[in-house]
């Protein structure tokens, strides 16, 4: 009978939809709010020369916009998202476009577009309609043929956003589709190996401008294990030679071709406090470690982090948000966060995998991607493990475009999970 | 599907470790280096704002309050945030003009975000006035001080001493009890003496600031703070009565009174002068005045009774009797004939004042007979007169409970002085020794020593321990802490001597100086005139106990190059002595022109004045 088919119908379709991932979403957007509330409206508010308590109206508007949006994204049939995944990339190159010509200059970099009052940050954007346009490539192709070919298509598809986006002087933002490139070729079944050869060399970066021994110690280290791997004497080379050579290039760029202001810029998160830095850049993350070291185990308590409360996080309410967190929080706030972010994150691979077609899989891949690659960069920059890098923490930090963008993945990979079974197995 | 569930699990245990490495970095600064976070976050956010409690009020012996504190309120603006616009508004509340104001904000404004102090000494009513209308005062706030408030006509300049932030050598030297930087401190007087009972202990409020240094909010409510605790007050032994009167006779006058008890060592009233306005010390010190005062020819930072150091001229016969009665040198009745000078060296050298003829003790004291103790100093060993004057307190540092260093102790020579002063044979002559009979000579008291004898005289022989304070009081408690002076002395004086030595002195006030009898209240003094090299004419000095019979007031005045004795200081004692015992000033009969008198034998000026060199 055809109202029990719909009943059965609508029961499917309603345990398809994934509480797991809504309610971690709705739980960090709902830490975010606290902790803007806190850096925007404790006692100090009152002082700041530039009142940013309409950050936190400001939010709350987002946050329903991305309530609304995801919605919409969950009504919407899983044709639609793959039928207008190259539109939307399009669209959203065309706004960095004209970014970079009508754009306003927000904090250095020209990345914003205004309609009337509501800006928002194109860059943002420009991750969504990238990620959705890679699914859709990865999606039409026959599987289990990669080749190089193919593989460079992707790596235009990501790098074309990601030039424009350094184009308008957001290295930061930029630097998220550089990660999503290895994220994306591993998910479009590339070579593992080959995956190690392109994420060994930036991490030999990142130990050469920490410390020069363990950096010559992870190349050997990564050569043993290459070789180990494969017993291939060219990959092994090749591995020694990329490794090696970034580990070298770091060093001669450090020494002889950066000036005296970048390298401090670079090396100042390596030691912050030292006197040579923490009047610069340093300083922002002494005082953010301060405020996350001195929360402790459980934090000193909404509102009562002196240095939040004392306005000393510089951009406390978006780039640095986790040191609120941190200091009012404590170290069970931090896990509390960092344990939310594994669980979506997993999930979301999960729903990701067992939506058993391409598309779906690598958008909920790239939004993982996403998400991590901004956890660590954040929380890496608020800890002094990274160098100070402008990005937001995913659906934590203030900011209306992250917000909706990010939200508006999560949506995507909640819709596709929930229409899982309306996957064309022709792949459009 | 093996090779997409492998894929998966690569992925999941990459964000597992970019997790884990995440949380151990975060664990690292939560758990492991807390302390030295928080220790950076406290230095950053939280500062410790000194609260000065009030210091210790002084009450005079009648429970008159003497001095108090007045909080006064020091305004800062933070030009960062400040309306230059609002200077007009600020500067009217104020009443004070606009132009001030406005350069000490164009100095502040070097440094937008540093609070800095833009009108200090801003009473309560003032502040109130612009705390109205903060609401259009951005970027103002203000800070509490405790100033020194004197709410009697007494000053008493020297023996209260007066308040200043600590110096950087008090401040070194008194570490340890928890001064620092800004902290008032007392200077000299009983400020200094009794510091560390009146200062209280000062509190600490904690205060979150923001980054640009403003206060926030108070940190942990609170909780952290600590009250301060208020200094005790002092219940004085002087009268501040008589003390705003002994500074009403000296107008013109150089010198110093003291007054006190001879029962107990109480001092009643204590002035020398010239002295100063101590409320110069509560505001800015004007530069300008500071030395006016230190530079003075007057020298009024010197405390004339403690300090000032001069023969005591015959105020020492009584002294001089009382050694030779009980050395057997003269018996009460035996008698010494005066030509009007003694006869050794001709009579050109020693001479008396009047030809006395035949004088016993009683009536040498009486006419202040020169020849008479020039008689007893030939018969008496200078060692000796040294021991009995020790004994009565001279040529010693008399115990007083103001700021050490304060108080001199004078000289009284033995022959080993003389031999060292004078060495060699014929150096000093026996006619030295017969010049100490009359007070003159080497030989140097001050005017707390000279009442201090004058007390025992009147009381049978106690050498009281004179002294300011009868009792320190908490004033949350209530609790009487007195403070330790020394015992007084009882001396082995022989009582009939004593009483010859009053009899004369009685009679010196009824009969040789009539004009200093108080009315109707008998009492015992001695004139003295000293030789001085400072100015013209000698110094006036006296001593007077009273009433005769029952002292109850022993007083002792120094009148700097005012002529005899019984002139400027004896009428000061006089009348110190009335106004103390009986409350007033009775000016019937010949007392009215004595009194007018006394404010005419003014002190001559020095030597250094008229620009001439001292003798």
């Amino acid at each position: 009978m055809e109202v029990q088919e719909g009943d059965q119908y609508v029961r499917r379709r309603y345990t398809n939809l994934d509480p797991v991932t809504l309610f971690t979403w709705a739980a960090l957007v709902l830490i975010g709010l606290l902790a803007i509330f806190s850096a925007t409206h404790g006692p100090s508010s009152e002082f700041y020369q530039f009142n940013p308590r309409q950050n936190f109206s400001n939010q709350i508007m987002w946050v329903g916009i991305s309530l609304v949006g995801l919605v919409i994204a969950l009504v919407l049939p899983v044709r639609f998202f793959q039928q207008m995944a190259f539109p939307i990339y399009g669209l959203t190159i065309l706004l960095l476009l004209a970014a970079l010509v009508f754009g306003r200059e927000v904090n250095g970099a020209k990345s914003w577009l205004y309609f009337g009052p509501i800006g928002l940050q194109v860059s943002e954007m420009a991750k969504v309609g990238t990620v959705l346009a890679v699914a859709q490539v990865v999606g039409m192709r026959r599987p289990k043929t990669m080749d190089l070919r193919f593989a460079f298509l992707l790596l235009g598809i990501i790098m074309l956003p990601a030039i424009l986006i350094v184009l308008q002087n957001d290295t930061g933002t930029a630097l998220v589709f550089f990660g999503l490139v290895p994220i994306v070729l591993f998910w479009s079944g590339l070579d593992f190996n080959l995956l190690l050869l392109m994420i060994a060399p930036a991490v030999a970066g990142y130990f050469a401008i920490v410390s020069m021994p363990v950096a010559i110690g992870f190349v050997l280290l990564f050569l043993g294990f290459m070789w180990w791997r494969t017993r291939d004497v060219r990959i092994s080379v090749v591995s020694l030679v990329m490794t090696g050579g970034v580990v070298a290039m770091a060093n001669v760029a450090l020494t002889m071709i950066l000036s005296d202001y970048q390298v401090q810029r670079i090396m100042s998160f390596t030691d912050p406090g030292a006197a040579e830095f923490r009047q610069n850049v340093g300083f922002h993350q002494v005082n953010s470690m301060a405020a996350i070291g001195s929360g402790g185990w459980f934090g000193k308590g909404f509102l009562q982090g002196t240095q939040t409360q004392g306005g000393y996080v510089f951009e406390q309410s978006t780039d640095f948000i986790f040191s609120v967190i941190g200091e009012e929080w404590g170290f069970f706030g931090s896990l509390l966060v960092l344990g939310l972010f594994a669980i979506l994150l997993i999930r979301l691979l999960q729903l990701g995998a067992n939506m058993k077609h391409p598309f779906g899989v690598l958008i909920a891949a790239g939004a993982a991607g996403i998400y991590l690659i901004h956890i660590f960069i954040n929380i890496g920059m608020a800890t002094s493990l990274l160098p100070v890098i402008g990005i937001p923490l995913p659906f934590i930090s203030y900011g209306g475009s992250a917000l909706l963008a990010n939200s508006a993945l999560l949506a995507i990979v909640l819709s596709l999970h929930l229409k899982k079974d309306d996957f064309s197995i022709y792949g459009y | 599907m093996d090779e997409g569930r492998s894929r998966l699990r690569i992925f999941i245990a990459l964000v597992a470790i970019i997790m884990g490495i995440l949380t151990l970095r975060v664990g690292k600064l939560q758990i492991v280096e807390r302390s030295d976070h928080t220790g950076q976050s406290v230095n950053n956010a939280v500062r410790e704002w000194r609260v000065q409690p009030p210091r210790g009020r002084f009450y005079d012996r009648n429970g008159v309050l003497m001095v108090d504190n007045e909080p006064r309120f020091t305004l800062f603006v933070t030009p960062r945030y400040f309306d230059k616009e609002t200077i007009p508004l600020i500067s009217r509340l104020l009443e004070r003009p606009d132009s001030v104001i406005a350069e000490r904000f164009q100095a502040a404004a070097k440094n937008p975000f540093q609070r800095a102090p833009i009108q200090a000494d801003v009473s309560f009513e003032e502040l109130s006035r612009v705390l109205e209308h903060r609401h259009i005062l951005p970027g103002v706030d203000y800070e509490i001080t405790q100033k020194r408030q004197y709410l009697t006509d007494a000053r008493m300049t020297h023996a209260m001493g007066y308040v200043r932030e600590i110096s950087e050598s008090a401040l070194q030297e008194h570490r340890e009890e928890g001064y620092v930087w800004g902290d008032p401190f007392g200077q000299g007087g009983l400020e200094r003496q009794y510091e560390s009972a009146v200062r209280g202990v000062p509190g600490s409020d904690f205060k979150m600031i923001n980054i640009k240094g403003q206060v926030v909010a108070e940190y942990l409510d609170g909780q952290e703070d600590r009250p301060a605790k208020n200094g005790l007050d002092l219940n004085l032994t002087i009268d501040a009565d008589l003390q705003a009167f002994a500074e009403s006779l000296f107008v013109g006058k150089r010198g110093g009174v003291v007054a006190l008890d001879p029962r107990n060592g109480e001092i009643l009233a204590l002035h020398s002068a010239p002295d100063y306005d101590l409320d110069l010390f509560t505001k800015r010190l004007d530069p300008q005045k500071w030395d006016s005062i230190t530079t003075h020819l007057d020298k009024p930072m010197f405390n004339r009774v403690t300090q000032s150091k001069f023969m005591p001229g015959s105020t020492f016969k009584p002294l001089i009797a009382l050694l030779a009665l009980g050395m057997g040198e003269i018996d009460y009745n035996d008698e010494v004939y005066c030509p009007g000078y003694h006869p050794l060296g001709g009579g050109r050298i020693y001479k008396c004042l009047d030809e006395h003829g035949a004088i016993n003790v009683v009536e040498a004291i009486k006419y202040s007979c020169n020849t008479f103790f020039f008689e007893m100093m030939r018969r008496i060993d200078v060692n000796s007169l040294h021991r009995l004057a020790t004994t009565l307190g001279f040529g010693e540092r008399p115990y007083l409970d103001i700021a050490a260093g304060e108080v001199e102790r004078g000289n009284v020579p033995d022959s080993a002085w003389y031999n060292e002063q004078f060495p060699g044979i014929g150096g000093w002559t026996q006619g030295y020794i017969m010049n100490l009979g009359v007070g003159q000579g080497e030989m140097e008291v001050t005017t707390l020593q000279l009442a201090r004898y004058m007390g025992a005289i009147a009381n049978g022989g106690t050498l009281v321990t004179p002294h300011f304070v009868r009792s320190m009081v908490d004033p949350e408690t209530g609790e009487h802490v007195v403070p330790d002076y020394p015992e007084p002395v009882t001396l082995d004086l022989n009582e009939t001597y004593l009483r010859l030595l009053r009899e004369g002195m009685r009679q010196v006030i009824e009969e040789t100086s009539w004009w200093l009898e108080i009315p109707d209240i008998p009492s015992i003094g001695k004139t003295g005139s000293a030789q001085n090299s400072r100015g013209e004419e000698d110094d006036s000095v006296f001593i007077m106990a009273a009433p005769a019979d029952d002292p109850e007031i022993a007083i002792a005045v120094f009148v700097e190059n005012a002529g005899y004795g019984s002139g400027a200081a004896g009428r000061t004692a006089s009348f110190m002595a009335e106004r103390f015992l009986t409350g007033r000033v009775d000016l019937s009969g010949d007392r009215a022109w004595i009194w007018q008198q006394m404010f005419e034998m003014n002190s001559a000026p020095l030597y250094e004045t008229l620009g001439s060199p001292g003798g």
